[in-house]
């Protein structure tokens, strides 16, 4: 199965490609709407050379997956796709289905982004990637089978045998993705497009999978093009980075070269909004104010003029093309096999040469609604913002204050019941075990930990809007946890919760007035004071206060998660619990949503919980942290402390593995690696709960010191670090 | 999967014993099977009544009965579910009502699978091409199709069938379809052949009839689970691997949209029983639907008991196989 044989098929590769594995040129996709055409995608161009790697980074809407779907042919029959994206010189589209099958997972290979839905329910492992290497390979059953358990190997999963016969739901998430890798893998394709391979995985778990994906590659030399909306994903795994806006690639070129010296606004602008866990604290993230464009209605000229700061009248007029940025005045453009030049889509790029981002954006909370308010509405936040700022101190550190919210020794325990009649008791889920908080006044507490160590149940239980199993929860010392639905009541007021998902927690058959007012109304107040404050409110979340007739859908998820935080504030609280308030929005949106948080402590003297798993936008907000892991706190310190000298290894292993915006700094980072996944907290491990996956633990200790390990649970108390963790062996690291 | 098919039957035993005590109480305060006897005038002699009354135990209590009717145990011998016996008819002293079931069991059963075996083929078939061609002219003539059948009521549709049957026969001017008769006595004493155009003949029009309601819902449900699994990411991901289209659709989609269906058809047939009544009745068919209404025009509480049991039997059968099938069919449930 060499290429040569593939490529003598059909048409041979047109004289002059070299080594190019796959030539987009001019790709335009339109999808049909009710509305009219959709324009996703728009005269896109790049070429891909053999064993390179080229990142493809843009926000929900861009076209950047559906630009990976039409090269492989994936896309539905009603989209209209135009130019032409050949793989080894074969033409991709226009072709009928059966050929393209032919290249598919052959020459052409793809990873999704949920691996959990990505493999078939009903057939093993092991079924499907034979199937993959049976589709393009005449070779019998058992070979197909062994190249399985080959491929298996390849991405690292331990007992590959049994993995063969197990199905998909017996894998863990990580490993899932490993398979489908797996499968990408199985004919040993030219070129491989993962579609956010890592985005719906834990951190530690990522870091896995990308280290398998790598070393597959390694292995096959396939080219990759790795989509993504996460820059400190790109940073380390590329060589070439395209960024899409409104459906065009607007910057391309080295991966040092955009991350160093972006000459597009909108590039810029996305680096400027992206907390770091390199950077200090201090610094206020700069958003892009307003929202993407629609691409039912685009604008006439450049995409992001309407959002840009240095957008000008040409700007409004004419769509700027991809041309060189380094051409000293006269700019050209540049020829398509050319890989190594560094393009921009903007008429002044000239004028971006050495600029940072805080030069053009401002750390403004404001986001427009309309561009042509966003000028007025931030100088007025801003104005709204200055008369308070006199009473108020951002510093770090809860000693001296007083606790708001105090949490001990909270235990949580989900009974498992069996199915049938009897639903008999089999054994329980250990979410919380056994943990202390102390939340203090005009703080932000961060609980960080990957999904399911409970730190949600613990904020749920915090509000007590489900009951503990054991332990105690005082707000201003009163104890919430024996208090009677009633009498929690009154206290309602001063504990308010932020979602998630703004876009299910909004009820879409409510105006935002409506929705807003919810809570006033049922606290007793009249129509018209609730009126008035509902105006009040959504003024002070940045929004516009004429929009409270209006409905959830039209506005946009970073709005929508203003209207989420209105309506929290609604009953002037003391508390607000923020469970991943940014999680789910964009990167350009959700640092508009960050400096509204900090604003609004700031301006209204608020205690946030704000319960994460991205350590990046905790080091940013919060004062203290502490890092949950299996239902119990590993490590708790300031925000400060714990980022500057990790004690913990999870710790040490959570913050390495995020990865860091920053090229050079990211390929040359020391890595703290755990392997393996969270066990399940139905049966967690002896002793200290982390041992299993520790990296001091495998490699570091004794046998003897492991001892304590397996027998003795870790209590958590200062080991010398300076603040506390619950580890035997502690021994504070530096990693930055 | 042993522990998985174990504890599903030891799961419909206690399903079972709850169906025979509601079908039991529902049928004992329905009615008093001797009213008409009372009711006679002149009245009839008293001893006429009470001897009646031993005879299908109205003298005992509502407990005892029960336990009789299971066991048997303290009856006349012709009573006791666990014997084999059904109880005593007020049909008339001799009238076995085990016989009787037996005897047309066959007949009913018959026209009910080959009802739900068409029901569920067509279904399937159409679904499948519904949400492959989703929106075009077919996928909205089947549609129509669809939910014409599902508001058409069963009894009307069968005299249009019959009224179509003969119409049919006349133009061809020959016996083609029979609109009368289950069509078992003609079959006695013919060969193979002769007894596959016999069944063809009988069995056609009254399958149409009660397949049809089946048939509409099934279909919609087929299409609705097809849509959502060609939309899913391992369809996806399936074509991405290569796999020509039919065998994406044929391994990958209808395999996994097939598991949902299994439940609704195994509710659907307690649906399918019922039709069967009415549809036996306009084909003027002797299965358990016309030994059902006999029954209940004759106040045979014994009788209907027996009727109601079987078709609970038969629905709780049904539902174990489907649950069998779906542990067959999804390796998630079957590790539970």
């Amino acid at each position: 199965m060499t290429t040569t044989d593939h490529m003598s098929n059909e048409e041979t590769a047109s004289p002059g490609t070299g080594d190019v594995v796959l030539e987009v040129s001019d790709l335009s996709v339109t999808f049909p709407s009710d509305d009219g055409p959709l324009p996703a995608v728009r005269e896109v161009s790049y070429v891909l050379r053999r064993g390179e790697a080229l990142g493809i980074v843009g926000e929900s809407g861009s076209g950047k997956s559906v630009t990976s779907m039409a090269v492989m042919g994936l896309l539905p029959k009603n989209a209209r796709v135009e130019g032409s994206a050949k793989v080894l010189g074969q033409e991709i589209v226009g072709l009928k289905d059966e050929q393209i099958s032919k290249v598919r997972g052959n020459r052409i290979a793809m990873i999704f982004q949920d691996p959990l839905t990505s493999l078939n329910p009903v057939y093993t492992v092991g079924y499907q990637i034979a199937e993959a290497v049976l589709a393009h390979r005449k070779v019998g059953k058992k070979a197909a089978t062994a190249r399985a358990l080959e491929l298996l190997e390849l991405v690292d999963i331990p007992n590959p045998e049994q993995r063969l016969k197990q199905y998909p739901h017996e894998l863990s998430g990580g490993m899932r993705q490993r398979v489908v890798i797996a499968i990408a893998m199985a004919n040993e394709p030219d070129v491989i497009i993962a579609d956010e391979p890592t985005t719906a995985l834990d951190v530690t778990v990522q870091a896995q999978v990308l280290g398998a994906l790598e070393s597959a590659r390694k292995e096959t030399g396939a080219a990759l093009v790795l989509i993504t909306h996460d820059l400190g994903v790109v940073a380390g795994h590329v060589d070439r980075i395209g960024v899409m806006y409104g459906g065009r690639i607007v910057e391309m070129g080295p991966v040092e070269d955009v991350f160093y010296q972006p000459r597009m606004p909108y590039a810029l602008g996305l680096l400027g909004s992206l907390p770091r866990l390199d950077e200090d604290r201090s610094e206020r993230l700069t958003p892009i104010l307003g929202t993407p464009p629609s691409l039912l209605s685009l604008p006439g000229g450049c995409a992001f003029a309407p959002r840009c700061p240095m957008a000008r009248d040409l700007c409004h007029e004419q769509e700027p093309r991809l041309l060189a940025t380094d051409g000293n005045g006269e700019r050209v453009s540049v020829q398509v096999g050319d890989t190594d030049t560094h393009t921009s889509a903007c008429h002044f790029s000239d004028e971006l040469e050495n600029a940072q981002p805080t030069d053009l954006f401002r750390g403004t909370a404001v986001e427009a609604d309309t561009t042509e308010a966003a000028e007025e509405q931030a100088e007025q936040a801003e104005q709204a913002l200055a008369e308070v700022d006199g009473t108020s101190g951002g510093a770090a550190g809860g000693s001296g204050r007083e606790a708001v919210l105090t949490v001990r020794e909270l235990v949580k325990h989900f009974p498992i019941r069996s199915k049938g009649l009897l639903k008999r008791r089999v054994g329980e889920v250990q979410a919380v075990s056994g943990i202390s908080l102390d939340l203090y006044e005009h703080e932000t507490l961060a609980l960080v930990g990957e999904s399911g160590c409970g730190k949600s149940t613990t904020a749920r239980l915090m509000l007590q809007l489900i009951r503990q199993t054991s332990g105690e929860v005082h707000y201003r010392g009163q104890p919430l946890h024996s208090m009677s639905p009633r009498q929690l009541r009154p206290l309602r007021r001063d504990l308010q919760l932020v979602f998630q998902d703004p876009f299910a927690s909004l009820d879409p058959r409510m105006t935002v007035a409506d929705i807003v007012a919810e809570p006033l109304r049922i606290h007793g107040q009249g129509n018209g004071t609730a009126r008035k404050r509902v105006r009040e409110l959504l003024e002070l979340v940045g929004l516009n206060s004429e929009h409270g007739a209006r409905y959830p859908h039209e506005f946009s998820g970073g709005q929508r998660q203003r209207i989420g935080i209105a309506r929290a504030l609604a009953l002037n609280p003391k508390v607000l619990i923020l469970d991943e308030p940014v999680s789910a929005l964009d990167v350009s949106i959700q640092a508009g949503v960050i400096n509204l948080l900090e604003d609004l402590q700031d301006d209204l003297g608020l205690s946030y919980l704000f319960v994460s798993h991205d350590l990046s936008v905790v080091k940013h907000i919060a004062d203290r942290v502490a890092v949950m892991y299996l239902g119990k706190i590993v490590e708790t310190g300031t925000a400060e402390d714990l980022f500057r000298a990790p004690a913990h290894p999870y710790t040490q292993a959570l913050i390495s593995a995020i990865p860091l915006p920053d090229p050079v700094k990211e390929r040359t980072r020391e890595r703290i690696v755990v392997t393996g996944d969270v066990p399940s907290p139905a049966n967690p491990p002896s002793g200290c709960r982390f041992r299993t996956r520790c990296p001091k633990f495998a490699d570091e200790l004794s046998e003897n010191e492991r001892v304590k390990c397996v027998e003795e649970p870790p209590e958590l108390v200062d080991r010398g670090a300076g603040h506390p963790d619950a580890c035997h062996y502690s021994r504070a690291v530096e990693l930055f | 999967m042993l522990v998985y098919t174990v504890r599903r039957i030891l799961g419909a035993i206690p399903i079972l014993v709850l169906a025979s005590v509601l079908t039991f109480v529902l049928i004992d305060v329905s009615g008093d099977p001797l009213t008409e006897l009372r009711m006679q005038q002149p009245p009839p002699d008293p001893s006429v009544i009470q001897l009646q009354e031993e005879r299908l135990y109205l003298d005992r209590s509502m407990p005892e009965r029960y336990w009789l009717w299971i066991t048997g145990i303290g009856g006349h011998g012709d009573i006791g579910l666990l014997q084999g016996e059904f109880g005593p008819s007020t049909q008339s002293n001799s009238y076995d009502i085990g016989a009787a079931i037996a005897e047309r069991l066959g007949t009913t059963l018959r026209l009910v699978a080959a009802a739900m075996v068409f029901a569920l083929g067509l279904a399937v078939l159409a679904g499948v091409i519904s949400a492959m061609r989703q929106y075009s002219k077919l996928d909205y003539t089947l549609t129509f199709i669809g939910f014409l059948a599902l508001a058409m009521p069963v009894f009307w549709f069968a005299g249009i069938m019959q009224q179509a049957g003969v119409a049919f026969n006349d133009l061809v001017g020959d016996q083609v379809f029979a609109t009368i008769g289950d069509g078992l006595y003609q079959a006695q004493g013919e060969d193979l052949w002769g007894r596959i155009t016999n069944a063809f003949a009988y069995m056609t029009l009254p399958t149409i009839v009660l397949m049809l309601t089946s048939f509409a819902s099934w279909s919609r449900y087929q299409r609705t689970s097809m849509l959502e699994v060609l939309n899913s990411d391992y369809v996806r991901l399936a074509r991405a691997k290569g796999l020509p289209n039919r065998v994406v659709i044929r391994r990958h989609a209808l395999r996994t949209a097939l598991i949902p269906l299994t439940t609704v058809v195994a509710v659907g047939i307690a649906g399918i029983i019922d039709g069967a009544i009415l549809t036996e009745r306009v084909f003027q068919w002797r299965g358990l639907g016309e030994f059902f209404i006999t029954a209940v025009e004759a106040n045979d509480s014994y009788a209907l008991m027996a009727w109601l049991l079987l078709s609970g039997v038969l629905v709780i059968l049904a539902n174990l196989i489907a649950d069998l099938l779906y542990g067959v069919l999804d390796p998630r449930i079957r590790y539970e």
